[in-house]
């Protein structure tokens, strides 16, 4: 079994989100993760392979510390590794973007491609899904468990208050949701084994592209910052009319219900 | 075992390159594991993690050691160094075998928003670095400046977990009251790096300490009175690998100076039995014992004893080396056997003198509901009420 | 030349989401501003009623597409339809919810299409050069961008709450189409074999979007009923502090904090949590936080936008009534 991952690096889930003086979110000194969606598809990967033999290759777009990505999912046991890097990527749209990775993916023998539900950075929760469509193949989204045979795929999604149980034909695509697996701590051996292993770095011109032919669908046109928090506010009077009031509250001042 | 395990040469070199030198010193007698705080509680870590183990599996380069409950149970308490009869420099190692995993970016899940954290905010505990020094609102505090001979370095814990900012409040007074000079740079510092460099990431650890370096000597400081012992550890120890030189106290030795100089007095009565828990990085990482002591004994009305386990052989409360973020199910706390310990001494007020402890401690009497016979305090808190 | 504004409508069950209701009474207004027409398209089977439904709340015109292959949503079917329909009519502007179907929908349909995709959009502004501009939070709504499209058409998806409910009008008719659907073979790769809906199947904490959380002042294990029921009618996950944790109410999955569960929902309610430190840690970057506590000063209303000081036995009842009213 040939299995893809595409992963993503992001911000840390804590880092602070500032905008530079062209408006856009500064990069600058950020600590940088694995999209945490994508760590249960690097394990999943590796269940897969264990499983049912085969090869996990991991495919990442992104700047020259999209690396270290690579290399911790090199760690935990895939074999080998990706990197898309090109100036372009920086303004390049979630359309341009499966360009990119279709190219790259074609050139890997695939029966499964997996990947993390949604990126914690630009929430978009597009690529995956745009990138089966562009390879003809189905996919499956928010994928809790997964059952695979030689040819097969059981797996079960989530869906708004319940599950789907879906069977479909390799190849496909599939996105993970938080529950599919717990991902692993790699061993000291593991991470030793990973400087060693192929990590191959791509850019446009290789893949027979060029910024030309990536031209966004969709742009940004502004970043913004939140407004700071208010100052909280204690609701006042007895027990049934600050009860009452709360319920107003969050439901026409913070229109949370 | 019946797996025949790979050992690989390559992985101990590597353990021992990233700092682990005395490893091969140790000759496997297993009188740190003995010692260890972990043999008197019960349950899953405690089976898990045997220290001697754990540095024989480094020392082979075999694998097994990464598990969470083995590599980052130690609490670098320091009691197993006590009698080590090699002199393995034990923490150290334990410091570096965790860094070959968290360096390749696979730091413990509870742990990564502390780590990010510290790289976002430059404190542990997710506060904005705005509001670092927030809690000194109302105070007058001066900035740390050519007038001023100490810098006062307040622990993050202090800055930001508000039960902890009692303890800065309170040691701002009885400076203040003692005639110390001293001003912060506290809006501008960040983490003083101890804890992260114990859990094995070095490089956050480094950039944070540069930071903190380029600050004090920019300021000119020479010397710091640390509010918690493991601030101590971190100038006194660390920090002159990087080129920060300084002389540094905790507040409880400065204060015991000026206790004896006069320059401080108790005046207040407090009619109760109190007791004291020996911080692991207050007295076995820096032999400061006796100023908490002789500033107990000089509040009016205090009875003083002291727990079973003291000084060189006082227990820790669980706090070090990161375990103040992990979990540990009840019954399984040390915290819990310090408050036993306390109350059976029939002790009225539990103190210490470490932010790590308080929360530990603090934590510990609610769980085992012993709020209404034993308080917990950090001996700012006491000593500020009887000036 | 692109004209109308769509709305993917969907149902399950021969329901309507709340979330298209919303976007046919937002998607009026913006019709009426911009003088096009306001379209709802519904895939399903037996769907016929719907129409009145939905011209009551907005529509000017209905597409219905029946088919028993479309009875359940599926990704291939659903997008084989959409993208032939799409490419006959031509609207401006296909709006549906970021809700599952929509997550998994719209992505596929643009990638057919060739064309962008605002995804979880929190807000929409008419704009005269690029027709829409919309608001989408990022980095967890830690920054907003706003995007427009440079082609046609413009597909968005839509959190849901982001507009109010409209009042439906039933004196209001709407002109009925009705499309075969047209599946090609290639898109029923993906069999759907079976849907489980849980009754009341509580999310799970760290994807939940509300939680209410209760700690020591719960005093038992008993009275978590009262916070059960609260969470059941706004579809809240409940979560607790370690102290309702180590005192054995709660099992250690549902602690939040620090050595717990870290999460940050839309809207989380602390009730009987003094606020400490490690619990914040693991809650601080909740959007809104609401306390109830009968210390008034407890830590928790330090980081709370709305506090109760008061008896969660109290307030909590009261409060689900309450909640029940507005979701109705
Ligand atoms: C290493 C370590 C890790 C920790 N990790 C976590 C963690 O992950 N998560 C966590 O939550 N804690 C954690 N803690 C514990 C934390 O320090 C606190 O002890 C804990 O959060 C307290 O829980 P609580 O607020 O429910 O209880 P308390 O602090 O006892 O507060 C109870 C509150 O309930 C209020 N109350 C009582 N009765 C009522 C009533 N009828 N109506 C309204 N209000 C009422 C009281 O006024 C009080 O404020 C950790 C501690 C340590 C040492
Ligand atoms: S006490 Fe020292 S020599 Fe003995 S096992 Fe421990 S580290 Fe090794
Ligand atoms: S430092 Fe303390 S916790 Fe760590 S191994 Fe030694 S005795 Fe055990």
């Amino acid at each position: 079994m040939n299995i893809v991952v595409l992963i993503k690096q992001t911000f840390d889930t804590e880092a602070k989100i500032v905008l530079d003086a062209n408006g856009k979110i500064d990069a600058n000194g950020v600590n940088l993760i694995i999209n945490p969606y994508d760590e249960y598809a690097i394990e999943e990967g590796i269940r897969l392979k264990e499983k049912l033999g085969g090869e996990v290759t991991v495919v990442t777009l992104g700047g020259a510390r999209a690396q270290e990505a690579v290399r911790t999912a090199l760690a935990m046991g895939v074999d080998k590794g990706v990197v898309v890097s090109d100036p372009a990527i920086d303004t390049s749209d979630d359309w341009a973007n499966v360009e990119i990775i279709a190219k790259a993916v074609a050139q890997i023998p695939f029966d499964i491609i997996l990947s993390g539900r949604i990126a914690i950075d630009d929430g978009a929760s597009q690529t995956a899904v745009r990138l089966a469509e562009a390879l003809s193949v189905p996919s499956v989204s928010s994928v809790i468990k997964l059952e695979a045979t030689g040819d097969q795929l059981v797996a079960t999604r989530e869906i708004d208050g319940g599950t789907e149980l879906i069977e479909v034909a390799l190849p496909a695509v599939i996105t993970a949701q938080k529950g599919l697996n717990e991902p692993r701590y790699p061993s000291v051996a593991g991470i030793m084994k990973a400087k060693k292993k192929p990590l191959k770095t791509l850019t446009l011109a290789d893949l027979g592209l060029s910024a030309g032919d990536l031209a966004p669908k969709m742009v940004v046109t502004k970043m913004t910052l939140p407004d700071p928090r208010k100052a909280g506010i204690r609701i006042p009077g007895e027990a049934a009319d600050a009860a009452k009031e709360l319920a107003k509250l969050l439901h026409e001042e913070a229109k949370v219900l | 075992m019946d797996e025949i395990k790979e050992v690989s040469l390559e992985m101990k070199d590597y353990i021992v390159s990233s700092g682990a030198e005395t490893l091969s010193w140790c000759m496997q007698c297993g009188l740190c594991t003995n010692l260890c705080p972990w043999r008197l509680v019960p349950g899953e870590i405690s089976e898990a993690f045997n220290i001697r183990k754990m540095q024989r599996l480094g020392q082979l380069g075999l694998e097994g050691f990464e598990d969470e409950n083995v590599l980052f149970a130690c609490a670098t308490c320091g009691m197993c160094l006590v009698n080590c009869p090699r002199k393995v420099e034990i923490i150290d190692n334990v410091r570096s075998m965790r860094n070959t995993t968290v360096a390749a970016g696979f730091l413990p899940a509870n742990l990564r928003p502390i780590a990010g954290s510290l790289h976002a905010n430059g404190n542990p505990w997710s506060g904005a670095h705005e509001k670092r020094a927030e809690w000194q609102e109302g105070l007058n505090i001066p900035a740390f400046s050519d007038d001023t001979e100490y810098l006062l370095y307040v622990c993050c814990t202090s800055c930001f977990d508000t039960r902890s900012q009692k303890i800065a409040k309170s040691i701002v007074n009885l400076l203040q009251k003692a005639g110390v000079s001293f001003g912060v740079l506290t809006a501008e510092e960040n983490c003083c790096g101890e804890t992260i460099r114990k859990l094995g990431d070095e490089e956050l650890f480094q950039k944070l300490a540069e930071s903190n370096i380029k600050l004090f000597n920019g300021k000119g400081v020479k010397k710091i009175i640390t509010t918690s012992p493991h601030c101590l550890y971190a100038f006194k120890k660390d920090y002159p690998e990087l080129g920060g030189n300084y002389e540094v106290v905790h507040y409880a030795e400065l204060l015991g100076d000026l206790l004896k100089q006069g320059k401080i007095s108790f005046s207040t009565e407090l009619a109760k039995k109190v007791t004291f828990h020996d911080p692991c990085y207050l007295g076995r990482h820096n032999q400061v014992y006796d100023p908490q002591r002789e500033l107990l004994k000089a509040v009016p009305g205090v009875e003083f004893v002291e727990l079973g386990r003291n000084k060189e052989k006082s227990l820790c409360c669980a706090g070090g080396g990161g375990r103040v973020w992990a979990e540990a199910p009840m019954g399984e706390r040390f915290g819990e056997l310090r408050i036993t310990d306390a109350v059976d001494k029939q002790a009225d007020i539990l103190v210490t003198a470490c932010p790590y402890c308080i929360a530990m401690l603090d934590d510990a009497c609610a769980g085992l509901e012993k709020g209404d016979v034993l308080k917990v305090m950090e001996m700012s808190e006491l000593l500020n009420a009887s000036l | 030349m692109a004209k109308g504004i769509w709305v993917v409508v969907e149902q399950r069950d021969l329901q309507i989401r709340k979330v298209s209701l919303e976007l046919l009474s937002q998607g009026r207004k913006i019709a009426d501003e911009t003088g096009e027409s306001l379209v709802a398209v519904i895939l399903g089977q037996g769907i016929e009623g719907l129409a009145q439904t939905v011209s009551a709340n907005g529509a000017d015109k209905v597409i219905l597409v029946e088919d028993e292959k479309l009875a359940e949503y599926t990704t291939g079917a659903y997008t084989s339809v959409l993208n032939k329909l799409i490419r006959k009519e031509e609207p401006q502007v296909v709006l549906t919810g970021n809700t599952a179907v929509g997550k998994d929908l719209f992505p596929r349909l643009a990638q057919r299409l060739g064309v962008g995709l605002a995804s979880d959009c929190t807000g929409i502004e008419v704009d005269s050069s690029s027709f829409m501009v919309f608001k989408r939070p990022i980095y967890a709504g830690k920054a907003f961008e706003f995007v427009s499209s440079t082609v046609r058409p413009i597909l968005a998806t839509i959190r849901p709450n982001t507009f109010a409910l409209g009042t439906p009008d039933a004196g209001r008719t709407a002109e009925v189409v009705k499309e075969t659907a047209d599946i090609d073979a290639g898109d029923l790769r993906a069999i759907l074999k079976e849907v489980a809906i849980a009754a009341s199947k509580r999310p799970e904490l760290t994807e939940a979007n509300i939680i209410v959380s209760g700690g020591r002042g719960m005093k038992g294990p008993e009275n978590y009923v009262i916070l059960e029921a609260l969470a059941d009618v706004i579809g809240a996950a409940v979560g607790a502090s370690r102290a309702a944790v180590d005192a054995g109410w709660k099992e250690q999955k549902f602690q939040v904090g620090q050595t717990g569960k870290t999460v940050s929902p839309t809207l989380y309610i602390a009730c009987g949590i003094s606020g400490a430190i490690q619990h914040l840690a693991g809650m601080g970057s909740s959007k809104f936080i609401v306390a109830i506590n009968k210390d008034p000063e407890a830590n928790i209303f330090n980081v709370a936008d709305y506090g109760i000081v008061g008896d969660l036995f109290d307030v909590v009842p009261i409060l689900t009534e309450e909640f029940k009213k507005i979701v109705g």
